[in-house]
């Protein structure tokens, strides 16, 4: 169980000190602290500016049981007599003890220690981890655990969320308000691109936090604006490929290869220079290739309205006079009664036709004499 | 768990059929089954089932119902299709229009016919219905007699026509225009011209038709590369020029004799009777090939001639016919295309003049790419552009044909447009007349229609006045 454990270092690590006593069981045997080194004597362990590693008595060193490091106790130089003499005794003591209690005690040793290797090992928060997983939330206002428990004495848990929503709305309604506004002096005059600067470069950030593709460049540019000749630009144009765009006239190309921004950018520049050197080469020209624009799909929808729709002084005038002459046109045909009116004309056709008597249904064969046809 | 044999095969007694076949006539390890003379048993009942109940008593059995397949005659052969293709000219309940007045051979080329709507005479009627120049898709039948508008781009067309013939030129020129936008109906006024004015005319009315495998097909033989001949469809087209032309080709004679036809067509033989010789498709590809011959003889003194075809771009691509090796085969194989596109790229003329007409479809048109950028060339050139500023092909696109180019390479084009607000003012003045658009033609209407029509193109006009009621 790895929060256990977790929680368990988290809990011990605040107690984190390495005893400087001389202790018979150098180590606990429930620690859950690294091994460090200790110099007997010296209260600071950490490790001083201008001393090696390999100068410090012990460092990496392992002992299996109590006697031999009080034997390297009375071995150290340094050692005080009074240290040296404790250490004598408790040898002696040490080596009273039957054989099996020692063997015991070193495999409970060995194990507890076998155990502890895991939770000891420092965990390190790794900076690039892009999600920051490990990361705890600090936003996060409740545990879950037991906030349905109601005692009658505060507002609940919901109130709580609502009030620290108002409160982190008014935080940011301060900020708007105070802090925002100073941000204009941040502010810089855009200056549109000077005659040399021809390459328009896009990068991206993702306000510090590391993200794969902030280190992309984007480059683009006009070959017109480059200081070519037409062959050597249609040339440029067909060494980008599938880079070229034949609607704006431009090539954009990007980079992500390396690691930093900065190289990227470094690489598109080198490579613009490039294509630049090799459209300038007159040994060949690219003449016999046409331009392929195949890569390039119009988009739809794009509605351009023809010139003449445009609604301009004259314009108007041209249509005011039109329906001048046509409103001419009608009252004169009107005038001279050739104005043709479909539904006139039918009504008239109509009053034409020969009247013809309503058919009636007869039954076939003879009829009847004596009696009327009926209706 | 299935039991070898079921247990309605165990109360039967075990199958003699193999001991009853003599054991030494089959072969020991055939795995064909025994069958020869085998005595047939007589099926019986067995008792012992009966006895055991296996599936005795009362069963359900659920009764088909029985189909009435006999619902009404169904259409003879054909009668679909001659209902799909009829064609009404007139319209007993229309109102006659007073001012109509009937075409004669020079109302066409004169400017000031711009503009009127001139009915056919009747005669025309029939020689047009003859060669299928109507369409079973225009409204004819909603008047009393079939009229047209004269446009200015008829006036142009049929002009040009007859400077051609006076020429003794030949007129190569492709009809194109947006859809509905009567493109067939300028062919259509064409060919009144052409009949009014004594030309002869030829008329493939769908060149779908020639090219879609729906008729039959051969090879001709020494031809290189082959061709292919149609005697189906030259029978028909035959019949077609003959009941069209019938007077005219009564008046020339013929100025060579046809010794490849089995009738024998001698000298001084009116042009009738050569046609007349095509009684079946078998013999009707000569017969077609010796009145091609005749007509572009140049030593005759023939009348002007009109070639004309609806749906150029189905000639302007692979046929779906297929070869004897199993190919496609080039529209411009067939006999038929080839003498069209003979005449159309300028390679054959007509000696005394005449023209050659194609028209373009928008409604059943598949796409020939050649086809449209030859047309838009010709377009450009005519329009006074540079060789430089001609629209160019697209370089890494596949679907060029060269031979279509080759084709179209000097043909004229004449683009048809909308109406001008005039012409469709006439031509409703006139659906008004008829009774056929109850509303009173002032310029607020001829406006609105035309605008709805997408400025003024005539089968949207007809469908904004005329079809309010029909549901496309």
């Amino acid at each position: 169980m790895a929060s256990t454990a977790n929680s368990l270092r988290l809990c011990l690590r605040t107690s984190r000190q390495t005893s400087s006593a001389v202790s018979p069981l150098l180590r606990r045997a429930l620690s859950t602290t690294t091994a460090r080194c200790g110099m007997p004597g010296n209260t600071s362990y950490l490790t001083p500016t201008g001393v090696t590693k390999s100068e410090i008595p012990f460092y990496n060193q392992t002992f299996q049981d109590p006697s031999e490091y009080l034997q390297t106790v009375l071995k150290d130089a340094s050692a005080s007599p009074r240290d040296k003499q404790r250490a004598q005794q408790m040898l002696k003591a040490w080596e009273e003890i039957p054989i099996d209690q020692k063997r015991e005690l070193q495999q409970l040793t060995k194990d507890a220690q076998n155990e502890m290797v895991p939770l000891r090992r420092h965990m390190r928060t790794r900076p690039t981890q892009f999600w920051s997983a490990h990361e705890q939330d600090p936003d996060l206002i409740t545990d879950e655990i037991g906030e349905d428990d109601f005692e009658e004495d505060d507002i609940m848990a919901g109130a709580h969320g609502k009030l620290e929503e108002h409160r982190e709305y008014r935080e940011y309604a301060r900020i708007a308000v105070w802090e925002m506004p100073l941000l204009a002096n941040f502010a810089k005059k855009f200056e549109p691109p000077a005659e040399g600067e021809v390459l328009r470069f896009r990068y991206t950030s993702y306000m510090g936090e590391f993200h794969p593709a902030d280190r992309k460049v984007v480059v683009e540019f006009c070959p017109r604006d480059l200081d070519l000749t037409e062959a050597q630009q249609l040339k440029l144009c067909k060494l980008a490929g599938s880079r070229y765009n034949p609607e704006k006239e431009t090539i954009k190309m990007s980079c992500e290869r390396f690691e930093h921004q900065a190289q990227n950018k470094r690489y598109l520049g080198d490579l613009i220079a490039k294509m630049i050197t090799t459209a300038k080469d007159p040994t060949d020209t690219f003449e016999d290739i046409p331009l392929d624009t195949r890569h390039y799909k119009k988009k739809k929808n794009q509605i351009s309205f023809p010139k003449e729709w445009y609604m301009t002084p004259e314009r108007k005038a041209e249509l005011e006079a039109q329906r001048k002459r046509s409103l001419m046109i009608d009252t004169q045909k009107r005038a001279r009664h050739e104005l043709v009116d479909g539904v006139q004309m039918i009504e008239a056709g109509i009053a034409e036709m020969e009247p013809v008597e309503e058919l009636v249904a007869v039954k076939r064969g003879k009829a009847p004499a004596a009696r009327p046809l009926r209706r | 768990m299935s039991a070898p044999n079921c247990l309605r095969c165990l109360g039967r007694r075990p199958s003699t059929a193999t001991t009853v076949t003599a054991a030494g006539r089959c072969a020991p390890f055939s795995t064909t089954a025994v069958n020869g003379n085998v005595p047939m048993r007589a099926k019986t009942p067995n008792p012992m089932a009966k006895e055991i109940g296996f599936r005795s008593g009362a069963r359900l059995t659920i009764k088909k119902k029985k189909v009435n397949h006999n619902e009404g005659k169904a259409p003879a052969p054909g009668e679909r299709k001659a209902y799909r293709k009829k064609i009404v000219l007139s319209n007993d309940n229309a109102l006659p229009v007073p001012w109509l007045k009937n075409m004669n051979a020079e109302h066409l080329a004169s400017p000031q016919s711009a503009g009127k709507v001139l009915s056919l005479p009747s005669e025309l009627q029939d020689q047009l219905r003859a060669s299928e120049a109507f369409q079973p898709s225009q409204n004819w039948g909603f008047f009393r007699k079939p009229s047209t508008l004269v446009r200015t781009e008829t006036v142009d067309l049929v002009t040009r026509m007859q400077d051609s013939a006076s020429e003794k030129k030949t007129l190569r020129l492709v009809v194109t225009g947006s859809k509905l936008v009567g493109k067939s109906t300028m062919l259509l006024q064409a060919m009144a011209h052409a009949y009014l004015n004594g030309w002869i005319v030829i008329h493939i009315p769908d060149a779908q038709e020639l090219v879609n495998a729906s008729t039959e097909y051969g090879r001709i033989p020494e031809t290189e590369p082959t061709q292919y001949m149609q005697p189906a469809y030259a029978l028909k087209l035959l019949q077609a020029i003959k009941k069209a032309n019938e007077k005219v080709l009564a008046k020339i004679n013929t100025v060579s004799s046809h010794p490849e036809l089995p009738q024998n067509i001698p000298v001084n033989t009116p042009l009738l009777t050569l046609v007349n010789a095509a009684k079946e498709a078998e013999g009707a590809w000569p017969v077609f090939h010796a009145l091609w011959s005749e007509l572009t003889n140049p030593n005759a003194n023939r009348p002007p001639v009109l070639f004309s075809l609806d749906g150029l771009s189905h000639i302007m691509k692979m046929s779906e016919y297929r070869s004897p090796s199993f190919e496609l085969i080039h529209a411009h194989d067939l006999a038929f295309v080839r003498l069209f596109n003979d005449v159309l790229s300028g390679n054959l003329k007509f000696p005394n003049g005449g023209a050659v007409l194609a028209s373009t479809s928008r409604s059943n048109a598949p796409r020939s790419p050649s086809m449209e950028i030859s047309l838009a060339q010709r377009k450009a050139e005519q329009a006074g552009a540079a060789p430089e500023e001609l629209p160019k092909k697209e370089p890494y696109f596949k679907g060029y044909d060269d031979r279509v180019e080759a084709v179209l390479k000097s043909v004229e084009v004449m683009e048809v447009k909308g109406l001008t607000k005039p012409e469709a003012r006439s031509i409703m003045e006139y659906w008004a007349a008829s009774g056929m658009l109850r509303a009173a033609v002032d310029e607020r209407t001829v406006s609105e229609k035309w605008t709805l029509a997408g400025n003024g193109v005539l089968g949207e006009l007809e469908r904004a006045s005329l079809l309010t009621m029909k549901y496309f």
